[in-house]
């Protein structure tokens, strides 16, 4: 796996971009900006959800939804850069791991939110409250992204081989 | 960090008209959680500052950051306040010049903020010794 993805990189010409004074901070750069576009949209239609704002229609939020899109996209590829470059180092890494499983958990709440509350969300009046589930669903999300910023930040601090996964 | 940006940068979007339906005064309600956040910021910015004063304060990095992070921070407190006192069409034209000067703003303070760590030239006060 390391060798694919080092071999990746290297074919790319990500590992040369990556390697060049500018390139690492450039891409942490991006990465940090697409995760604000994520807190500042998604993260404020949580909010909205768990009740902040209220008066603002959850509808007319949610049309900010598709920024966050984008920066999620801007993660996935600068993340992909990270990874590819230095493969090792984010593989058998223990904040890393934590990081990927919490995005997962934020997808599969996104997609129990889309499945099975957002029509109703959409419908209701910025006067009131949403169902217990869409707050749960808001709570979640809000505590996933958390946890996904603080694993981010925690990567460097544990990285292998000084810190090993703990089935490695 | 993200906090205070994704919420300066969701007002900016609405106050540039990317979302016209969205209703401004009551996105003033969402400051309360951003200067939460600007307080871990800057209480976090003292610790960093007071473990490494020589890396900080020898980079002009350092004095880009605090320069675009204290310029934001002071048209966030403008935009909320005629969020909240001034909630008048008016205001609206003021509010999109702000919005659109945070924006940048922002993005110089996180990208100064990931090259602080890898264009110091120095790390510890006591070289100077």
């Amino acid at each position: 796996m390391v060798e694919i993805l080092s071999n990746f990189a290297q074919l790319s010409g990500i590992y040369g971009i990556m390697n060049s004074p500018w390139g690492w901070p450039t891409a942490e750069s991006i990465h940090f900006l697409g995760l604000s576009l994520l807190i500042g949209t998604v993260g404020v239609f949580d909010l909205r959800m768990i009740g902040i704002g209220n008066g603002i229609a959850y509808a007319d939020l949610h049309r900010l939804v598709p920024i966050g899109v984008t920066g999620f996209f801007l993660n996935v590829i600068t993340g992909t850069m990270f990874l590819v470059t230095a493969p090792d180092q984010y593989l058998f890494n223990p904040a890393f791991q934590t990081k990927l499983l919490f995005i997962l958990i934020a997808g599969i709440n996104m997609l129990w939110f889309y499945a099975s509350c957002l029509a109703q969300v959409r419908h209701t009046d910025a006067t009131m409250s949403v169902s217990h589930r869409a707050k749960i669903i808001g709570i979640i999300s809000l505590l996933s992204w958390s946890i996904i910023i603080v694993c981010g930040r925690l990567i460097t601090y544990f990285r292998p081989p000084y810190h090993w996964c703990f089935w490695c | 960090m993200a906090f205070v940006v994704g919420i300066n940068l969701a007002v900016a979007f609405r106050m540039l008209g990317m979302v016209p339906g969205v209703a401004t005064g009551p996105l003033s309600r969402f400051y309360t959680l951003h200067w939460y956040g600007a307080l871990v910021i800057f209480l976090s910015g003292i610790a960093l500052l007071i473990a490494y004063p020589a890396k900080a304060l020898t980079n002009p990095v350092f004095y880009l950051k605090f320069s675009a992070l204290s310029l934001g921070l002071v048209l966030a407190y403008r935009v909320q306040r005629i969020l909240v006192i001034q909630a008048v069409p008016e205001s609206e034209r003021r509010l999109k010049w702000i919005a659109a000067a945070s924006i940048p703003l922002w993005i110089i303070t996180i990208t100064s903020g990931r090259f602080l760590a890898y264009t110091h030239s120095v790390l510890l006060a006591s070289r100077f010794y």
